[in-house]
């Protein structure tokens, strides 16, 4: 694997389990799912500039405003948990319980 | 100076570390600060200034504010720190699955290298990632107002998951 690429690879891989194992709080797995964004961020800035290819830096661009999105709506369903529970804990949480 | 890409990549992965084994959200932060600032130290070094500049405003000065205040509505006040129960743990863990996923991958003898800047087959009159960037207002226009369309659906989006009072989906109250 070519060297610099092992880094953003382990940033995500390290990230994804983090989200899986998310433990007490909803705002950690929210974190989580952001450096899984930042680590691609990097990895499709870095793909351009090694192969000199200029139009490709769009990519960055555009998944950095889906993020954005994305961030948005998790962060909308923290601040409703939190005003329906009290907190973000996610033993709290029981929409989905039977 | 050869070495700063090395300890900027080092750096981000352990930030990414910091995020995934945080004992409470208030270290999460502080572990994405520290892989956003190295990230974009790498890309400044690599000569796609461009782009890091967009991290830096759009991620750092942007999301990363709104999580940060997040944080604080969402998290307790009296946080666990590192040196807390099970953390350590999990660092360590963490740290394990990522020596034992690069050695059963073979990726071992990766870390010699050689890095290819944005100035590599000479000096453009206008840089990679500026050019590249500008084809979203000209070639690209129609992912540029797709993204824009996305956008402004997720303020919708965001409106209506905060609805309470038996008009929305989530809230009870």
């Amino acid at each position: 694997m070519p060297s610099m690429h092992l880094s953003f690879y382990s940033t995500f891989a390290l990230s994804s389990l983090g989200l899986a194992f998310h433990r007490t709080h909803l705002i950690s797995a929210l974190l989580c799912l952001e450096s899984m964004m930042l680590s691609l961020y990097i990895a499709l800035t870095i793909w351009p500039v090694e192969n000199q290819s200029t139009s490709f830096t769009t990519a960055p661009i555009l998944m950095l405003s889906f993020s954005a999105c994305e961030a948005g709506t998790g962060l909308a369903m923290l601040v409703a948990s939190s005003r329906t529970h009290g907190s973000d804990h996610l033993h709290n949480f029981n929409l989905l319980q039977c | 100076m050869i070495y700063l890409v090395l300890a900027l990549a080092v750096c981000f992965v352990l930030g990414g570390l910091a995020v995934a084994s945080n004992p409470s959200p208030y270290y999460g932060v502080v572990g994405l600060v520290l892989a956003s600032v190295a990230g974009c130290g790498w890309l400044v070094s690599l000569g796609a200034s461009f782009v890091a500049l967009v991290l830096f405003m759009v991620y750092l000065g942007g999301m990363l504010v709104v999580f940060v205040y997040s944080v604080s509505l969402a998290a307790e006040p009296f946080p666990e720190g590192w040196v807390g129960q099970g953390v350590v743990g999990y660092v360590v863990g963490l740290i394990l699955v990522m020596v034992v996923g690069i050695v059963v991958g073979d990726f071992v003898g990766s870390w010699k290298f050689g890095v290819d800047t944005v100035d590599g087959v000479g000096l453009l009159s206008v840089r990679l990632d500026f050019g590249g960037v500008a084809v979203f207002y000209s070639w690209g226009v129609g992912m540029f107002l797709m993204a824009g369309w996305g956008l402004l659906l997720a303020l919708f989006v965001v409106l209506e998951l905060v609805r309470g009072l038996s008009r929305g989906a989530i809230r009870a109250v």
